[in-house]
Order: C-alpha cells, then sequence, then structure tokens
C-alpha cells in the first residue's frame, strides 16, 4: 500500500479573475497540445485547476472555458456532469468510501459508519477544521479487495476494517 | 429531389422522399406521433423515447428481393425492440406502428416515466391547456399513479427578466439548451449535474446573459420554463390568436399574438409556420407593450394659425377639421409657391398598400415628386440603388436557403441588432449545415466571434469601399464574372462594364487593400477566392452601408463584388439587403424615392408612366423630385415650405439635429402622422393619430421580397386612424376621387398597375407569400467603378454605431422591458483607448463632433477597435445627429473625460 | 497470480519498466509486425483468432477493425476504454499497473492494423494514480522510439496520449466515452453512425478495452491457431475474471474460456470464505443477471452463459452468500444505476430513481404485495427502450433476480429485513 497521500492545498476560493500561475502553465499547454481542438482539454485543464486551487470556484471555472474557447455555461455543465468535480471546497484529505455491492457485501457499510462515528460528519461533509471531507462513491474498480477507500486522487487502501482505516487517518500528515 | 419511398403507416400507405424521418411520414399519413425532445430545427435526438413505434422492413431473400407472406403481400420482419420515430430514416417498404401492443406499451411506459417526477401543478402552470405532457396525458396517460415514493425536488429560480424556471416541471428534453446553443449561438443554458439529478439552469445560475429571445420558452413543452412577462396573465383559452408579421425589422417573422379583450398579452412564434418556423427575437416577443400604450394619441391635433412659432400649441382637433386644415394649407402652399415646395418623408414603417397611397397623394394628387422614404440617408441614392445591388430583381433566394449557403460574406451590419433573425439562420446554418462566415466589421459582432469558426475582417472604420475594391479586385484575378448556371452569360451590361473595372480596380492589389483597411492580404485574397469557388455564396449587407455617406460607391461597389464573386449569378447564391424595417422593400417597391414610380418605372420614362397616368387620372412630373437628405437641406433654407412625416421620428434619426431642428422650425406646414406626440409631431402643425401594425391589415414586403400578409389582431384604438384612412381623406379633401373601401381594394390596383406585382392577390399570400423576381431585371445592371475618396468628417476618434438589440428606435424606447434590458447608452472604448483617455468606471465622456456635442457614461469594451468610439443609435438616450452629419467616409469625433456620469433624461 | 497469457509474466519484478518488459519478449511482436505484415493480414489473423471483445458485449474484434473505411484522408483514431467502472470488475487496473508496456504494444499493432496514427487511453477519473504509471511507460516507449513519427523506425507514425475521465459509469459505454474525450458531458450518442465510421471528432474511431488489447500482441506474435488453444469455439482465448466477495480468495484469474464457474471459484478462489454458503453468482458484472448456487457447472463462455440467461459480460463475477440480502443487494445496485445514469433518456433517467424508491421501501419493510410485479414491469418499460445499454443494465439484473430470488422479495413484503449480515446503509437517493 502506497505511503501518506499527497494533500490538496488548503481551498483558497479565488474571487475575481484568475490566471493560470506561470508554473502551471506548462501543463496546461501541454494538455492542450494532446488533441486536434481546444475543447477536448476541458477535463485535463478540470483537473489541473482542481489539483492547483483544490476545488472549482466559478471564477476558476471561467478561466478554464476561456482557456479552452467555450462558453462559461458549457463548461459549467460539463464540471457539474462528472462527480469527481468539486464545486464546494473539500478538506484537505478527501475520504471516499466505495459502497457498490462488492464492497458493501465486504462491510463497507460498516466502514462507512465508523468513519462517519469517529470524524462526527456525513456524507459530503467536512471536519469544522477542514481536514477530512467524507463521501460515499460508487465502485472503484477494486472490488476484490473491498471494503475499499480512496483519499483524494491516490491509490485505493484496501481491503480496511475499522482498525486498518484508524491506522491509516492516524497516518495521515 | 431524392428518390420517393413507400411506408405503410398504421396501414396508411404514403409516398415521402428517402430519409425522411419516419415521425415526419407520420405526419405525412396524418397519424399522430408524440414528440418531446424533437424539433423541427434540431437535428434528431432520440432522447425522451416518447416517440417509440414498431417497425417493420420487408423480408428479403438472398437475391434481395421480397419475400411473400401467405396472403401475396411482401412479409415483413418486424425489428423485436420499438424504435425511436423521430431518428429513424423510412425506406422503401417500410411499416411502421403505432397502434400495435408493443408500440402502446412503450409510449405508456415512457409517459408514465415522465410524470415519475413531474409535479402535478398544473392548475397553477402558465403552460396549462397547451402543454404537450398535459395533452399527452391525456390522451395516453393511465387514469392513476403508480409511483407512490417522493419525487426529487429542485427550487424554481428566475434565470433574469425574462424567464422563469420551475424545474420540478423540466423533462429534459434538452430543446431549450439546444436551440439556444445552435440556433441563438448563445449557450446561455446548460444542464448542471447529471441523471435524476440534471437541472437545466445557466453558469453558476446567474441570471442568464443572453439575448433573452425567450425561445427556449417558446420550445419547452411543458412548463418549466415560461415567460415571466407574462406569468399568470392568462389563461390560454381566454386568449384570440391572430397570426401577423412582426414589424421589428425587415426578416418578416411570422407572430402569433394572443389577445384578450383589447390588450395583446403575449407574442410567439409557430412552430413550422413563417419564415422563421417559431423563432422569435427579444423584440418580437416582447416588443409589443407600445400597442396598449396609454399614450397613444387618440385623436387629431392641430396647431391654430397665428404668429409663426408664438407659443400657439397643439390643440386637439376632430378628425374631419385635421383632414380640411391639412388639405387647405397643402393647397394654398401649392397654389403660391408651386408643388415643389411640397415634400412627404417616411414610410419604411408602412405596410405596402399604404406605402402606394402615400405617394399617390404626392405624384397625383399634389403633383410633387419630393417622395422619399429613406430618411436617414446622409447622401442621395438613386430609388433603384438596392434593388440594383441585389441583383436588380432577379430570382433570389429565401432565408431559408441562405441557411444552407456555403460562404456568407455580411458586410458592415452588426445582424443582432439590426436583423437579429438573419443573424439566427446563419448561427443554424454553421452549426447544423456547415455554413462558413466571413464577416467584414470593424467591431468583433456576435457573428465574428471565434466560437463561429469563421473569419473576422477587422478592416478600419472608414474603409469599407476599399475592402470591397479589393475583394473585388481578387474576385476578378481568379477569373471573369461567372455564368450563370443555365451556362447563359452574364448580362452584357456586366460584360460591357468589365474592362473598365479591371482597369480601375488595377491599382487595388492586396497589398493597397490591406494598407488601406488593415486587413491583411492574404485575407482579402482568400476571402475573395472562398466567395468565388464555395459551392454557393451570399453577400449581405443593410443599413450600416445604405446609411454611409459613400454609399452610392458602396452599393455600386457590392454589385461589382456581386458579380464578380458569382454571388449574382450563381445557384443558391444572392446578394441581400436586409434594410432596417419591416416596411423598407416594401417602400421601394411602392416608389417612395423620388425617381422612380411603383414597380422601380422611372419617371423619365414616358411610355413606362403612361399606365401610372391613365389610372391615377393625373399628369405625373417627369423630373425626380428631391432625395431624403435634399429635402432635408432645402426645407431648413427654407425652399420646401411643407412636409408630411409618416412614421418616422425624424428629429432623432435624421442625419443633422441641428439640420432638421431648423427645417421643421422653418416649415410653413408640418404634417405628422404616428402612433404617439413624437419630438417631431410636438412640432407639427398638423398631428394625425395613426394605427400600430396590430390594428390593421395588409400586406409587408420582408427582404428576402417575400410577401406575406398581416391580420388585424385588435379593433383600433378609439379616435385613431390608419396611415391609408389618413391618406384617403387628405385626397378627398383635396379633390381627388379615392374610394377604397379597404386595403386589398388598394393591393387590387396595385397588382394592376404595378410589374412584378402582376396578378396577385391578397389569398396567394397566405400563409407564405412568394418572393417576387422579375426576369429580365427590373433595373438594369453595371458593373463600374466605384470610387469616393473624400475624408471623414470631423477629426479624432471614428465614431462608430450601429442598431443594438434591445433598442431599436423610438417605439422600443416605450417598452420597459426593452429599455431595462438595454441599461444606459454608452459610449464604448477599447481598453486601450480607455486608457489612453485616461477612464476610470463611472466617468462620462465628452464627445464632439462638427456638429455639436454629446455626454455619455463609459463602458471598456475589447470588440471596439483602438481608435474608435462605439454608441448605439436609436437608443432612448443617445440622440447621435446631433454631433452632426457624416460626411465622405464616416465621421470623426473628440473624445475627452468629463467627469462622473450623470443620467440625462430622455 | 498467473495465467496463460495475459498474466504468465506479471508478478515479475520491474515489468512496468520497459526494460524487464523487453526481457519477457515485450515489442518482439512490432518488430515481427510493423512494415512486415500488411494491416489487412493483421485484420485477418485476428479474425481467425476468435478474439471477441473484453469490455462486455464480446463483439468480434477482427470484424470490428474491419468496418473502419479504407483510403479515407480522415485521420483514424484507436481509442483504448480503461474506464473500467462495471462494478465487480477490476482486471484492467491490474493489466496496466503491473504491465503498462503490453498496452501499450496493443495498441501501436492495433493502431497499425487500422492504420491510425493517433491513440488515446481513456481511464476512469479515480485512475489518476494510475495515469502516472501509463504516462511513465509512455514517456519511455517514447523515448525508446517506440511511439512517434516512426516506432521502431519502420516509418510509421503512432502518438499516445492518456486521458482522464472524471467520475462516471456511463463515460465506459463507447459513445459517451468519446463525448468525454471531446470534452462534452459524457452522453452517449446517437447509433448509426457507428464509431468504426464517425467516432472520436467524427472520424473513424476504434475503441477497444484494456484487455481485448493487451491479446493482441500474443495474437499477432503467435499466429491465431495458437491462440485458439485455449477457449472454446465460439469463444476463443483466455479471459481475466475478477472475483470479488466472500470467497476466501478474491482477485483476477486468467483462464481459459469455458473453464465452469464453479472450478474458478472452488479450485483458484478457494471457495467461499469458513461459515459462509455460496447463494447467488454475478458472472458478468452488475449489469447481467445473477446465477443461483445450482447453475454453479456452467462454463464461462459467451454461449453458455447466454443458454442460462445471463451474460459472460465483462468478467466481473460477484459472489453472494446465503447470508446476503438479494432485495437490499438490488437496492444497492440500483443505487448505483440511478447515480449513474446520465439522463439522457427519460426510461433510464426516473426507471433507476424509480425503481431505487421502490426497493428502499421493500427493504426497510414499507413495500407492497403489488410492487414486485411493478419492478417487473418498469424493468420491462426499460428493457430495450433506453437511450443506451445502461437502462438494459439496470432492468436485467432486476429480471434476473426476481426470476431466481422472488420469494426473498415476496419475504419482504410488510416486513423489515431482518436476514442482512449488513446494516442498513440509508443512503436513500443518491444525491
Ligand atoms: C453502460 C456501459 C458501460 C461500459 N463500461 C465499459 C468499461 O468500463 N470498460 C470497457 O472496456 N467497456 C465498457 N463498455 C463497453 C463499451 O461500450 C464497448 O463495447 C467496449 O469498450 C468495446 O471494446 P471491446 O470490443 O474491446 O470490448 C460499457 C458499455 C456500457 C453500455
Ligand atoms: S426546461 Fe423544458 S425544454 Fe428544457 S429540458 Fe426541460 S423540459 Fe426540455
Ligand atoms: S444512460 Fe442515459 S440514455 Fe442511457
Amino acid at each position: 500500500m502506497s505511503g501518506a497521500p499527497a494533500p490538496h492545498t488548503a481551498p483558497a476560493g479565488p474571487v475575481g479573475p484568475v490566471a493560470w500561475p506561470s508554473a502551471l502553465q506548462p501543463k496546461v499547454a501541454e494538455a492542450l497540445s494532446h488533441y486536434p481542438n481546444r475543447r477536448s482539454a476541458v477535463l485535463p485543464l478540470l483537473w489541473i485547476a482542481q489539483r492547483e486551487w483544490g476545488w472549482l470556484p466559478p471564477e476558476v471555472l471561467r478561466l478554464v472555458a476561456r482557456t479552452v474557447e467555450l462558453p462559461d455555461a458549457e463548461v459549467f455543465g460539463v464540471a457539474t456532469f462528472y462527480t469527481m468535480f468539486n464545486l464546494k471546497p473539500v478538506g484537505k484529505y478527501h475520504l471516499q468510501v466505495c459502497m457498490t455491492l462488492s464492497c458493501s457485501l465486504m462491510g463497507a457499510d460498516r466502514l462507512f459508519q465508523h468513519l462517519s462515528g469517529r470524524l462526527g460528519i456525513g456524507h459530503g461533509e467536512t471536519t469544522p477544521d477542514g481536514r477530512f471531507t467524507l463521501r460515499r462513491v460508487e465502485c472503484l474498480a477494486a472490488c476484490g479487495g473491498g471494503p475499499c477507500l480512496q483519499v483524494n486522487e491516490e491509490k485505493f487502501h484496501e481491503n480496511l476494517d475499522e482498525a486498518a482505516v484508524d491506522r491509516l487517518l492516524e497516518r495521515l500528515p | 429531389m431524392s428518390a420517393k419511398v413507400r411506408v405503410t403507416i398504421n396501414g396508411r400507405t404514403v409516398e415521402v422522399p428517402a430519409g425522411t424521418l419516419v415521425t415526419d411520414a407520420a405526419r405525412a399519413a396524418e397519424v399522430h406521433i408524440p414528440v418531446f425532445c424533437s424539433h423541427a430545427k434540431l437535428p434528431p435526438l432520440g432522447a425522451c423515447r416518447i416517440c417509440l413505434v414498431e417497425i417493420g422492413l420487408p423480408r428479403k431473400d438472398r437475391d434481395g428481393k421480397p419475400v411473400l407472406g401467405a396472403d401475396g403481400g411482401p412479409e415483413i420482419a418486424w425489428n423485436p425492440k420499438p424504435q425511436t420515430g423521430c431518428t429513424t430514416p423510412v425506406s422503401e417498404g417500410m411499416v411502421v406502428a403505432t397502434d400495435s401492443p408493443v408500440a402502446v406499451k412503450a409510449r405508456k411506459g415512457t409517459m408514465e416515466f415522465l410524470l415519475v417526477n413531474h409535479p402535478l401543478d398544473c392548475p397553477v402552470c402558465d403552460e396549462g391547456g397547451e402543454c404537450q405532457l398535459q395533452d399527452l396525458a391525456f390522451a395516453f396517460g393511465a387514469d392513476f399513479s403508480r409511483m407512490s415514493d417522493a419525487k426529487r425536488t429542485f427550487v424554481s429560480e428566475n434565470l433574469g427578466p425574462v424567464v422563469k424556471k420551475e424545474a420540478n416541471r423540466c423533462i429534459v428534453c434538452m430543446r431549450c439548451v439546444r436551440y439556444c446553443d445552435e440556433i441563438m449561438g448563445e449557450d446561455a443554458l446548460t444542464p448542471h449535474r447529471r441523471g435524476v439529478r440534471t437541472e437545466i439552469s445557466s453558469f453558476d445560475r446567474q441570471p442568464l446573459d443572453c439575448e433573452q429571445c425567450g425561445n427556449c420558452v417558446e420550445v419547452c413543452p411543458v412548463g418549466a420554463l415560461t415567460a415571466l412577462p407574462y406569468r399568470f396573465k392568462a389563461r390560454p383559452w381566454d386568449l384570440r390568436q391572430h397570426i401577423t408579421i412582426c414589424p421589428w425589422c425587415s426578416n418578416g417573422c411570422s407572430v402569433r399574438l394572443g389577445v384578450r379583450g383589447t390588450e395583446i398579452l403575449r407574442a410567439r412564434g409557430t412552430e413550422r409556420r413563417g419564415v422563421n418556423q417559431e423563432y422569435l427575437c427579444v423584440r418580437g416577443r416582447f416588443g409589443y407593450g407600445f400597442v396598449n400604450d396609454a399614450a397613444r394619441l387618440t385623436g387629431a391635433l392641430v396647431r391654430p394659425p397665428g404668429a409663426a412659432g408664438a407659443g400657439n400649441a397643439l390643440e386637439p382637433a376632430s378628425f374631419e377639421e385635421a383632414v380640411a386644415h391639412a388639405a387647405a394649407r397643402l393647397r394654398e402652399i401649392a397654389a403660391r409657391d408651386g408643388a415643389d415646395a411640397i415634400a412627404f418623408l417616411g414610410g419604411e414603417k408602412l405596410g405596402l398598400e399604404e406605402q402606394y397611397l402615400f405617394q399617390k397623394l404626392a405624384r397625383a394628387v399634389l403633383g410633387t415628386n419630393h417622395v422619399d422614404s429613406r430618411t436617414r440617408l446622409v447622401a442621395p441614392l438613386p430609388g433603384t440603388a438596392f434593388l440594383k445591388a441585389t441583383g436588380g430583381g432577379r430570382p433570389s433566394i429565401s432565408l431559408d436557403e441562405l441557411g444552407r449557403t456555403k460562404e456568407v460574406l455580411v458586410l458592415g451590419d452588426d445582424l443582432q441588432g439590426e436583423s437579429p433573425f438573419l443573424q439566427a439562420v446563419l448561427l443554424r446554418g454553421q452549426h447544423q449545415q456547415g455554413v462558413h462566415l466571413t464577416v467584414a466589421h470593424p467591431r468583433r459582432v456576435k457573428l465574428a466571434r471565434a466560437r463561429f469558426g469563421g473569419v473576422w475582417l477587422g478592416l478600419a472604420p472608414g474603409s469599407e469601399l476599399a475592402l470591397l475594391n479589393g475583394l473585388t479586385r481578387a474576385a476578378l484575378d481568379l477569373g471573369d464574372p461567372l455564368p450563370a448556371p443555365s451556362g447563359g452569360p452574364p448580362p452584357a451590361e456586366v460584360a460591357a462594364g468589365l474592362p473598365a473595372l479591371r482597369t480601375a480596380l488595377a491599382a487595388w492589389t492586396p497589398e493597397r487593400a490591406a494598407q488601406a483597411t488593415g486587413v491583411p492580404a492574404a485575407a482579402i485574397v482568400a476571402a475573395a477566392r472562398r466567395l468565388r469557388e464555395a459551392p454557393s455564396r451570399a453577400i449581405v449587407f443593410g443599413r450600416a452601408y445604405a446609411e454611409h455617406a459613400q454609399a452610392a460607391a458602396l452599393l455600386q461597389a457590392v454589385e461589382n463584388l456581386g458579380w464578380a464573386t458569382g454571388a449574382l449569378t450563381a445557384g443558391r447564391s444572392c446578394v441581400l439587403y436586409a434594410g432596417p424595417h419591416s416596411g423598407t422593400q416594401g417602400a421601394l417597391d411602392m416608389g417612395l424615392a423620388p425617381d422612380v414610380l411603383p414597380g422601380y418605372v422611372p419617371l423619365a420614362d414616358a411610355a413606362a408612366r403612361a399606365p401610372f397616368e391613365k389610372q391615377w387620372n393625373a399628369k405625373l412630373g417627369a423630373a425626380p423630385g428631391l432625395t431624403a437628405p435634399e429635402i432635408l437641406a432645402a426645407a431648413a433654407a427654407g425652399r420646401v415650405k411643407a412636409l408630411w412625416i409618416v412614421g418616422d421620428e425624424w428629429v432623432r434619426s435624421a442625419p443633422d439635429r441641428a439640420l432638421v431642428e431648423q427645417a421643421l422650425a422653418r416649415a410653413e406646414l408640418v404634417i405628422v402622422s404616428d402612433l404617439f406626440l413624437t419630438e417631431t409631431a410636438r412640432r407639427a402643425h398638423v398631428v394625425f393619430p395613426a394605427v400600430s401594425f396590430a390594428e390593421k391589415e395588409g400586406v409587408l414586403v420582408d427582404c428576402e421580397r417575400r410577401l406575406q400578409r398581416t391580420a388585424r389582431a385588435l379593433a383600433p384604438r378609439r379616435g385613431a386612424k390608419s396611415d391609408g384612412e389618413i391618406f384617403q381623406a387628405v385626397a378627398r379633401a383635396l379633390g381627388a376621387a379615392w374610394s377604397y373601401r379597404t386595403n386589398e381594394d388598394v393591393f387590387r390596383e396595385i397588382a394592376r398597375l404595378v410589374p412584378g406585382y402582376e396578378g396577385l392577390s391578397w389569398a396567394t399570400l397566405l400563409p407564405l407569400g412568394p418572393q417576387w423576381a422579375s426576369e429580365p431585371a427590373r433595373v438594369a445592371a453595371s458593373l463600374r467603378p466605384a470610387a469616393d475618396e473624400r475624408p471623414a468628417a470631423g477629426e479624432g476618434l471614428w465614431l462608430l454605431s450601429g442598431g443594438v438589440l434591445f433598442q431599436q428606435g423610438s417605439l422600443g424606447h416605450r417598452i420597459e422591458l426593452l429599455t431595462r434590458l438595454a441599461g444606459a447608452a454608452c459610449a464604448r472604448f477599447h481598453p486601450d483607448e480607455w486608457k489612453r483617455l485616461g477612464l476610470t468606471a463611472g466617468d462620462a465622456v465628452l464627445l464632439e463632433g462638427p456638429g455639436g456635442s454629446l455626454t455619455l457614461p463609459v463602458a471598456v469594451d475589447e470588440s471596439v477597435p483602438p481608435g474608435a468610439v462605439f454608441v448605439p443609435y436609436a437608443h432612448r438616450d443617445v440622440e447621435l445627429n446631433r454631433l452632426g452629419s457624416p460626411g465622405g467616409a464616416g465621421l470623426r469625433v473628440k473624445a475627452s473625460k468629463a467627469g462622473i456620469a450623470q443620467r440625462t433624461g430622455v | 497470480m498467473t495465467g496463460p497469457l495475459l498474466f504468465k509474466d506479471i508478478d515479475t519484478p520491474g515489468l512496468a519498466g520497459l526494460d524487464t518488459y523487453r526481457r519477457v519478449g515485450g515489442y518482439a511482436t512490432v518488430l515481427a509486425v510493423l512494415g512486415r505484415q500488411t494491416p489487412d493480414q493483421c485484420i485477418e489473423i485476428v479474425k481467425a483468432s476468435g478474439l471477441r471483445g473484453r469490455g462486455g458485449a464480446g463483439f468480434p474484434t477482427g470484424l470490428k477493425w474491419s468496418f473502419v473505411p479504407k483510403g479515407t484522408e480522415r485521420p483514424k483514431y484507436l481509442v483504448c476504454n480503461a474506464d473500467e467502472s462495471e462494478p465487480g470488475t477490476f482486471k484492467d487496473r491490474e493489466l496496466i499497473e503491473k504491465n503498462p508496456h503490453s498496452l501499450i504494444e496493443g495498441m501501436i499493432l492495433a493502431g497499425w492494423a487500422i492504420q491510425s496514427n493517433a491513440g488515446y487511453v481513456y481511464l476512469r477519473g479515480e485512475f489518476g494514480w494510475l495515469q502516472k504509471i501509463l504516462d511513465q511507460a509512455i514517456a519511455e516507449a517514447y523515448a525508446a522510439g517506440l511511439l512517434g513519427r516512426d516506432v521502431a523506425g519502420t516509418g510509421f507514425r503512432f502518438d499516445l496520449h492518456t486521458h482522464l475521465g472524471a467520475g462516471a459509469y456511463i463515460c465506459g459505454e463507447e459513445t459517451a466515452l468519446l463525448s468525454s474525450l471531446e470534452g462534452y458531458r459524457g452522453q452517449p450518442r446517437l447509433k448509426p453512425p457507428f464509431p468504426a465510421v464517425e467516432g472520436l471528432y467524427r472520424c473513424p474511431t476504434i475503441v477497444n478495452n484494456v484487455e481485448t488489447l493487451v491479446n493482441i500482441p500474443h495474437i499477432l506474435g503467435q499466429g491465431a491457431a495458437w491462440y485458439r488453444q485455449w477457449g472454446t469455439e465460439k469463444s476463443a482465448g483466455t479471459k481475466v475474471f475478477s472475483v470479488s466477495g466472500p470467497v476466501k480468495r478474491p482477485g483476477n484469474y486468467e483462464l481459459p474460456l469455458g473453464v465452469p464457474l464453479r472450478v474458478l471459484l472452488e479450485e483458484h478462489c478457494g471457495g467461499m470464505r469458513d461459515g459462509l454458503k455460496l447463494k447467488a453468482v454475478i458472472p458478468g458484472g452488475s449489469s447481467v443477471p445473477p446465477l443461483p448456487a445450482s447453475l454453479l457447472d456452467t462454463p464461462l463462455d459467451f454461449e453458455s452463459m447466454n443458454a442460462v440467461g445471463t451474460f459472460l459480460g465483462s468478467g466481473g463475477v460477484i459472489v453472494i452468500d446465503e447470508q446476503t440480502c438479494m432485495v437490499d443487494s438490488l437496492w444497492n445496485l440500483m443505487r448505483f444505476y440511478a447515480h449513474e445514469s446520465c439522463g439522457k433518456c427519460t426510461p433510464c433517467r426516473e426507471g433507476t430513481y424509480w425503481m431505487t424508491g421502490i426497493l428502499e421501501r421493500l427493504e426497510r419493510g414499507q413495500g407492497r404485495a403489488s410492487d414486485i410485479d411493478l419492478l417487473a414491469d418498469l424493468a420491462d418499460n426499460i428493457l430495450g427502450r433506453s437511450f443506451c445499454p445502461l437502462g438494459d443494465a439496470a432492468a436485467m439484473p432486476v429480471q434476473g433476480f426476481l426470476k431466481h430470488f422472488r420469494a426473498e422479495f415476496e419475504h419482504h413484503v410488510g416486513q423489515r429485513c431482518l436476514a442482512n449480515r449488513r446494516r442498513d446503509s440509508r443512503m436513500g437517493v443518491p444525491a
């Protein structure tokens, strides 16, 4: 199992027009270069933005729209279609517990309730200290290792039980 | 064109073109297949599944021959799954069932699913009575619901001043989103999220930043999107519906007025009807409030004679008194100063019959040829100029065909403000038919946005002629003017003019044109090549060229380009003039110009004049009268003493404010017919109260030269008269034996007399009249150098102007919604200019022109080029003509910061 | 874990690196085939091998390739479907994680066969970490001249990029995948035209599953006859089965097609966990109807599965034990489909929502006797009526669960489920 996941940068929530930080510009250019039209880069750019800002506030969505030369509304429609784009701020560690059948058969519901109790938050909520967001998600493609959990974008943690998940939380910086 | 195939639907066999969709074939067979996500203007989507039907095809043997069944007929292989009729093209021998058990179960199933989350709030829903879901539930639904679980709910929201959204009612048919995107080019609406949580809204739920056309409301089959201005105003079954033609521009959209009592409560389009097929712009949909405006004139006004201008005010008078007074004064002036002291102006907003009568009154009754509808012209133009530039009356194409033309050049106009439907036609064509757009405009107007995949030729202001000459030269470099598709040579005049034109254009190399216009030489050459080589092409222009100080040369240059590129000869191609008003084309057709009689008959041609003299029982002057700008000058100089201005706010729209004030002050007699006591009417001696478009019937000719009947939706406002009645009353008072009972009588006379209109009758004009055309052309072509090297008037920044969507003239100022949407009129500057002038938000700017000055609030606008300022015209808050008349290549103004903006009133 | 073909070397340390991959024979087929065999020959070999798509639909791969129009000027695209979102399926993840070069090699060869110069790998959004591994391998391949302008010096150009989704099962459906790749909401598109004729950017496009593509180097390298030593006449080759649920050794198993389900579960997975008894198996990912324990001897191949009323699907084998409530299981799955319905078509969007509500009520003991027939009828109204197969995927399990376990549903009417060893998750309606 991989080590401590890399944290998101703290949710900043820029207001007013934003621009790509210069450090990201090569990444943006690279993403655009992969496709014959700009529009195709919309998901990669949303990812780059989300990794930078932790979530996708309206101004950031506008930035992406400008970059790919699409109407703002269209990018909004795309961003909200997919469940992994955060249109609200999330905690430093985004705990995503798979709840679909295979994991559920192996105890995902218990695991989720354990986490919920321990952190004092429910589905989609963030701890007051901004450290954890808890979310139920659908099948992660780790069914043979259920119950499982993904923290941020890192590799899945599999075969979890209450004790294992406690150890995992304690290891997080 | 395409081969026909035979399809049998519920046992009825019809023949339709191969490739027709099953739903359309069913319409032909008079079988109803319900649809929600399908729309006549949008490509098939197949999402809502309400159109599921059972489809079978003839079974074929190895050799492809149909297998015959026991009854001798072809054996049918039924598809085991129901299919969507809206996406399936028919083929030979196809059999469709909408009434089989499989089809019925599928439709009922979808119907039931559609109601799973749909609230049962029909009693308070504005769509009630015309809701397609309600109708279908009535027709096919079950009488009880198996759905007893909780419904998913959204909160309702207002998306700006026009659209009310009740998302729970949404059936996610996506018509609104697709219409907004593919037809309007706005993309203001978008679905949020997915699955059962899908909700149509805007970016971050902000008020819609769009054209506010309300077409999303129109296409919504349920009550999810409703129009805020109409909300809870009426139940549809209480409304009388009248289909007429929209008065707001020259595109000729069909509009359905919903009337209760004496009030228009709403305007809608109608799917599959009219040139617009349901589309309406914000003006057409919400711009009818002036009809019921309490400020409408309800009686005539007369200024009692007395010391000139000495405080004698307009006083109410009976219609008869006003007529008698007007006639007496006209007779007096004609007797004293000759008929040439009388001029008739305006008429671009009248119906065809009234236009005809207006000039007949001037010419046949009073004997003056000073008639001109083109009151905004800056420089004189022959009455034939527009027709000649567009091919002289040769058959043209329709707007519908224009939307399938492969290359379209738009010259000078921001179609969004001037011709909204035309813009929609081109945007839809761009999305769906591969239309390529080239937009020559100093500003990056909407059509020129990168998203629409076209090319923007952002020419320097004042270099319009240079661009046209450069394009023509580049097109001629590719060869001589193209022959007609029939193989015939271009007209002799074209061939004859070619050598001189080539010589004159020799200097207009792409490089020189580039230097003059600021458009790269390669872009000019490429645009010419596209126009010349595309399978079909069109050139579109409008008032920007008509009202240009170099209009005469520009129109000749447009014609040259039309011949050089084949736009005037090739199939499915055209040069189109989209004039400013609903009656612009009709006014030209009816001879509201000083040098032509109706049908473009030259006054100077005695033989052609004769039928008119006979019919009108009058001797007509052979010499052309004065054009509008000349009348303006002559009146200001005291040479023209009587003016009749019809439906035209001349004070605000004539090119030079100081001059028009002078003209009106000096004239002995000013007669104005209008709906309101306009600024012009305030300066009149006789004011006639006219009726609005909704209170009369007649004919309008749109920019494609299509004749369409208008209908009366309302009884005339008490005290008001139709312009035709006013003209006839004055004519009779002047001794003419006019006896038209209706406009139809007038139209009969037109159809008898006017070339091009022969044989038409009102009955032939419904629902969609013909586009008149004439072969040989009514006006001879010419290919001729177009030059006009006069510099611009004034100094400083170029003044750019143009129509804006939300304000289009004095009637628009009376529509609260439109004025609110239009906001304050700002002087708009490119960021560079903004910086140079040291402006900050909230500032005002002083603009000084040769004729006067204006102070306006400011705004930054990247679409305006540096070195220029954009100010909208026809906006309530600007009287652009105070700056003086543009001369030469345009108008320049001095701009300076003028402190904090203060909104000045009207 | 091992297997005869795809998994043969999978646990070789360092296999994800180019050198190790080459040492076990990697890229040999590229060198042997590119420029030496014509594209048509390659397609013929794949046709002859009997390889069928491993993404779920089982469409013959060679035949699909042959639909790409020849001699057009338009670019052609090859897209690898690594969306792997079908519940119960986790094979592609392991194949890419441990052996990314085999996918790259498969894609180069497939690209050659259809004469495509550009490929994309569409990874599900949760595979960001896997994208890094694959990107690393792609970079190595570029550096070694195996990708790019001149693949292995043959003059053939092939560029390869990865593209990350962002959380949407529907993007596994090939046309929705293409929408997503083009930057649209991931909604399916009308067929026809099929992607092979008009796909990505309206150009001819082949979409293939990861496992399908990693078979290609073996088939083109060793020949169709060699490949046919595994599997059955109509289901040739091996298949990776992803086994999940309470068996002793869950995981991926590569076995010849046609192996009985019982052999997979009892011999390879070690049978049920202690104390548990098998009740049902969903053999091909959550979208296919379950089989009761009595049908455990059915061979795992396309035809045999169809014969017992289910599908081989993606090979995601979900094992359900006796203590698990079938109503609760179906509710769980229906939540998944309601959450993942794209919303485009009415039956899928509304039907999955409605059925979720009914199942929730049943599970909570608030069901009515009529609910069971209602469920069956709703499934019938979705099946074959939705825009894309996601609707069918939601309807088929309902039919299968009702067919084999109707008694359990009837038992739930009016009484709260007590048998369930899992806690009530109270997820309610998906949000
Ligand atoms: C709802 C739905 C989800 C799917 N998900 C996947 C998937 O995650 N991975 C996959 O390879 N194929 C998936 N498919 C199948 C693809 O549409 C397509 O058939 C496949 O990628 C073709 O590749 P193949 O012929 O190599 O199997 C899905 C299909 C549907 C209808
Ligand atoms: S708002 Fe109306 S038009 Fe738009 S998707 Fe919903 S039902 Fe269709
Ligand atoms: S999931 Fe939406 S139509 Fe299939």
